[in-house]
């Protein structure tokens, strides 16, 4: 227990030590790793714990992107207050959307986050105050050193909530209702009320890494900001840690930003078409993602990969 | 009167359009229980496959559905046969994130073969129209809904009258039952989404005649296909059909008395209320 605090400080220290030695460039694509991880614990909550595949979080870092760019160049509030607007943002559409969707089950649940997400963009780019379709300009400001910080404290708040959720008779109630949600019904869990807690959690951090998001690149609009390519990353960097684990989505987040930086360096789409390989490998070799293959490899050699595949096949 | 009638045609001719592509996808749901959300991107395979062999081999576009459509069945049969049937019996959030990558894998293959650039099918006779009273029927949009409306008929015969159709009805009712009388469903499960594939090639054709083509186009469709078919039940081709039209329309009547930039955001709004409204009784079967 005592070993294990002082790996975590000891890492945290180094992590937060990043930005004093390393390249610009390097701060620069750690903070957009920092980030994704972020919106990765985000959709573990959701998708990990409680079960609900949810393919629209972006949407939660799109409002999050507008709320503090709202607040910041059209109402020139400080980036606090931003920050606080981009979580109100997030929170409130988990809130607003999160009620009637989270009724269904499935397909049905993926389906509508999908469309969720296909809108938002074509919503904001009708909006005056949101900049409709030009976007929205905030005021300059560089350090990089700061976005870091700022970004890891954020990685760092939110892999405490996912620990929290882990250990908490919350996080038992979502994997309750991920294994059977009938059952969980039956056994007095309020199936509502813990789905719609677990997508505001996920709302509110990926809110925020928008908002960060959002001041450190200074100019927003609604192609940029409701990406829907963030969706496939958050989902596979999850998936290729462990979905349902405290520490996979950000070692899977980590990994895969890396391996995706080497990769779009030479052609921007390849990394894109990477991630989609590693969803359906990942899904058929190791459906419990990299942490889980470890423990198993370890174990049962080789033969791992092929009891999974066995597992389901027809 | 006379641009409501216009509007009217626009929207059925478009929606017997969806209602093709989501011919596929209720089949696939329906017999395999898998959602497949990589249906988007084999309707642009389809409209690429079908581009190509115009521009590249002066085939008429009609004429060369049959061939998109049998290169997608094969594409999906070979899908199906080593990478899906993998994984057909794991829980639903497996088959949704595995279909899920293969669309992400199709859509950027495509765009590294063919560009982001927008493409749409021109035949010489893409202008053209016959003016019934008030109302233009352009010829192009009528052909694409005739073959739509012929091909849901071919899928309802098949599935009543032949032997492999009823071997294919026999599965997804009850997968146990069907194997004690000698249906073999790996088999079955490659042929079914091969069919759904060859049917997402055959509207990808027809789409690119009537509108554009780009690697991106997928995405809205999928989803559209997925309500349709909720709309329609999944084992009736016709209902499919039906409501295809249903939101071929809607999406024409919001264009006109909203604004265009509307039409998706109400489609998808109509999505969200039709699922929130008990999808289950519209299914038929949970």
């Amino acid at each position: 227990m005592i070993k294990a605090a002082i790996a975590t400080v000891a890492v945290v220290v180094l992590l937060a030590a990043v930005p004093f030695i390393a390249h610009e460039t390097v701060v620069q694509y750690a903070i957009n790793a920092l980030l994704l991880a972020t919106l990765a614990q985000g959709w573990n909550i959701v998708g990990g714990y409680a079960g609900y595949p949810s393919f629209g979080n972006s949407v939660f870092y799109g409002l999050g992107t507008y709320g503090t760019a709202i607040a910041m160049a059209q109402f020139h509030h400080s980036f606090e207050t931003g920050l606080a607007w981009a979580a109100v943002f997030g929170v409130a559409c988990a809130l607003i959307f999160g009620i009637p969707i989270l009724r269904l089950r499935g397909p049905y649940f993926a389906i509508a986050t999908l469309g969720l997400s296909a809108v938002m963009g074509a919503i904001a780019a009708n909006v005056p105050i949101a900049g409709k379709n030009i976007g929205l300009i905030l005021p300059l400001f560089r350090g990089d050193r700061m976005f870091y910080e700022l970004s890891l404290a954020l990685l760092l708040f939110a892999t405490g909530i996912v620990l929290w959720v882990s250990k908490s008779r919350f996080g038992a109630g979502l994997i309750a209702i991920r294994e059977d949600e009938d059952a969980a019904q039956v056994m007095g869990i309020n199936t509502t009320a813990y789905k719609v807690a677990a997508l505001a959690l996920a709302a509110l951090v990926s809110g925020l890494a928008g908002g960060i998001h959002a001041y450190w690149i200074t100019f927003i609009d609604p192609a940029s900001a409701f990406d829907g390519s963030l969706n496939v990353r958050m989902v596979i960097m999850t998936l290729f840690g462990g979905p349902g684990t405290v520490l996979g989505p950000v070692i899977g987040a980590l990994i895969l930003s890396g391996v995706s930086e080497v990769l779009a360096s030479q052609v921007s789409s390849v990394a894109s078409l990477f991630y989609g390989f590693v969803i359906v490998l990942a899904v058929i070799f190791m459906p419990r993602g990299l942490i889980d293959m470890l423990a198993g490899v370890r174990f049962h050699g080789l033969r791992y990969f092929g009891n999974n595949m066995r597992r389901y096949r027809l | 009167m006379g641009l409501f009638g216009q509007i009217l045609v626009n929207g059925i001719l478009l929606g017997g359009l969806y209602g093709l592509m989501a011919l596929g996808m209720g089949l696939v749901w329906g017999v395999l229980n898998i959602v497949n959300l990589a249906h988007g991107a084999l309707i642009m395979l389809g409209g690429y496959a079908v581009y190509f062999l115009y521009t590249g081999a002066g085939i008429d576009p009609f004429a060369a559905l049959p061939l998109a459509m049998a290169a997608l069945f094969v594409f999906g049969y070979l899908l199906q046969r080593f990478v899906l049937n993998l994984i057909v019996r794991s829980a639903l959030l497996n088959t949704l994130l595995i279909t899920f990558g293969l669309d992400v894998v199709l859509v950027y293959l495509a765009q590294l073969s063919f560009s982001a650039d927008f493409r749409t099918i021109n035949p010489p006779y893409a202008g053209n129209n016959t003016e019934i009273g008030p109302v233009t029927v352009p010829h192009a949009q009528l052909f694409a809904f005739l073959v739509a409306l012929l091909l849901a008929g071919l899928l309802y015969a098949f599935l009543s009258r032949t032997k492999t159709g009823r071997a294919i009805r026999a599965t997804s009712q009850n997968l146990t039952a069907a194997r004690l009388y000698g249906v073999n469903p790996r088999n079955i499960y490659c042929l079914t989404f091969g069919i759904g594939a060859a049917l997402a090639g055959a509207a990808g054709g027809l789409y690119g005649v009537v509108s554009q083509i780009t690697p991106y186009m997928g995405v809205t469709l999928t989803a559209k296909s997925f309500v349709i078919a909720i709309l329609g039940g999944l084992d009736k081709p016709l209902g499919v059909i039906v409501g295809g039209l249903v939101l071929g329309i809607a999406e024409a009547m919001t264009a006109l008395y909203l604004d265009p930039t509307f039409t998706d955001i109400i489609s998808f709004g109509l999505l969200v209320v039709i699922l929130v409204a008990r999808p289950a009784q519209l299914v038929g079967r949970a």
